[in-house]
């Protein structure tokens, strides 16, 4: 959905500032697919980052204004997405259900993950979908703060730099984070493996 | 054997596939317009105004400048008034100076209790009966009385400690 003849985004903010509404629209274009997976993978349920992603964009633009461009405007958003996320994944506690169930087709074909799928389960055969499942569960078990760093690394490929400027902490503690949350996934995923 | 960090990467990256069904965002941004102007309708422009600006003033930031300029205006304020160039509540007790705006006896009252604070007033010659009501007796300084001083938290005086 990204357009690479869009504006730049200090362009389009500035433009927003000015009043002229489709340039957020132009914004949201560009943004909400990042956002909505960075909340998704968060939260693993579809109704909650459907919400969320609409909070996060409100949010924004009322901030709008006050955006003084220290930072750029996806270091900024991703800020507001994942503080928000994390506000409401600690009120929502423990009440919630998985509902990351509508995998992309092309992940059924992808050669890579299949064999890897099928090398890691030799005394059973494990479904992709199964491995799938058990992954989700292994991310629910993290803390929110990990899932986040662990969202913005491993998912979205982000460098542990912007991620230390979204989260507003030291990149040693990103990697730290990141070093407990693969152990702690790995972890899991031998408890699933060895059953 | 465990899963490595590059098999538990693959298996993240799958993820990244995990997209909602063609057309969400269309439909989302269309949701956001409503939203929108739902949220118009409903707030005070007042309270839009206000969350702007607060908005605004979480990215405010004072000039490092600012600082150094109220520092330096406390010493030029501090060392004019502790060098007596200015002093606005200086006392004064010469009564024709004074700027009463009483006339007559209640300028006098004023004027006499000015002496009696400064500690000019020639007590034998005042006369209190008229302004004063008898309620409690007046307390008039000893004209016999010699300066006393106290010295470490012990009376020390001219006369015998027991006279104290």
């Amino acid at each position: 959905m990204e357009d690479q003849n869009l504006p730049d985004d200090e362009t389009l903010v500035r433009r927003t500032q000015n009043g002229e509404t489709r340039a957020f629209d132009l914004l949201w274009q560009k943004y909400s697919p990042r956002i909505y997976s960075l909340i998704y993978n968060m939260t693993a349920n579809h109704e909650d980052s459907n919400d969320l992603l609409l909070e996060v964009f409100a949010k924004a633009y009322r901030s709008i204004n006050g955006f003084r461009g220290k930072s750029s405007f996806y270091t900024w958003i991703h800020a507001i997405a994942v503080n928000m996320t994390i506000n409401f994944v600690k009120k929502r506690g423990r009440r919630f259900q998985l509902s990351l169930d509508d995998l992309d087709t092309n992940v059924q074909n992808d050669k890579e993950l299949i064999d890897l799928a099928a090398t890691n389960s030799p005394t059973r055969e494990v479904d992709l979908s199964e491995l799938q499942q058990r992954l989700n569960e292994a991310m629910m078990k993290l803390s929110v703060e990990h899932r986040a760093v662990v969202t913005m690394f491993d998912i979205q490929g982000m460098p542990h730099a912007e991620i230390a400027k979204i989260l507003g902490i030291p990149e040693a503690t990103v990697r730290s984070r990141l070093f407990y949350a693969h152990r702690q996934l790995q972890n899991y995923l031998e408890e699933f493996r060895k059953k | 054997m465990m899963l490595d960090d590059q098999q538990l990467q693959k298996l993240l990256r799958i993820k990244r596939f995990e997209q909602p069904p063609p057309g969400y965002f269309d439909r989302a941004l269309i949701e956001f317009h409503r939203r929108q102007r739902e949220e118009l309708l409903r707030r005070s422009a007042t309270l839009i105004w206000w969350e702007r600006f607060v908005s605004g003033l979480g990215n405010f930031r004072v000039p490092s400048y600012a600082y150094a300029a109220v520092l330096g205006g406390f010493v030029v304020v501090a060392t004019i008034v502790g060098s007596g160039l200015w002093a606005p509540y200086k006392e004064t007790t010469d009564v024709s100076t004074s700027r009463a705006v009483l006339s007559g006896p209640e300028a006098q009252k004023v004027a006499v209790n000015r002496l009696a604070l400064s500690g000019n007033l020639d007590w034998s010659t005042f006369d209190d009966s008229a302004s004063s009501p008898k309620v409690v007796p007046v307390i008039r300084p000893s004209q016999t009385a010699l300066p006393r001083y106290v010295l470490d938290g012990r009376p020390v005086s001219y006369k015998a400690s027991f006279s104290f």
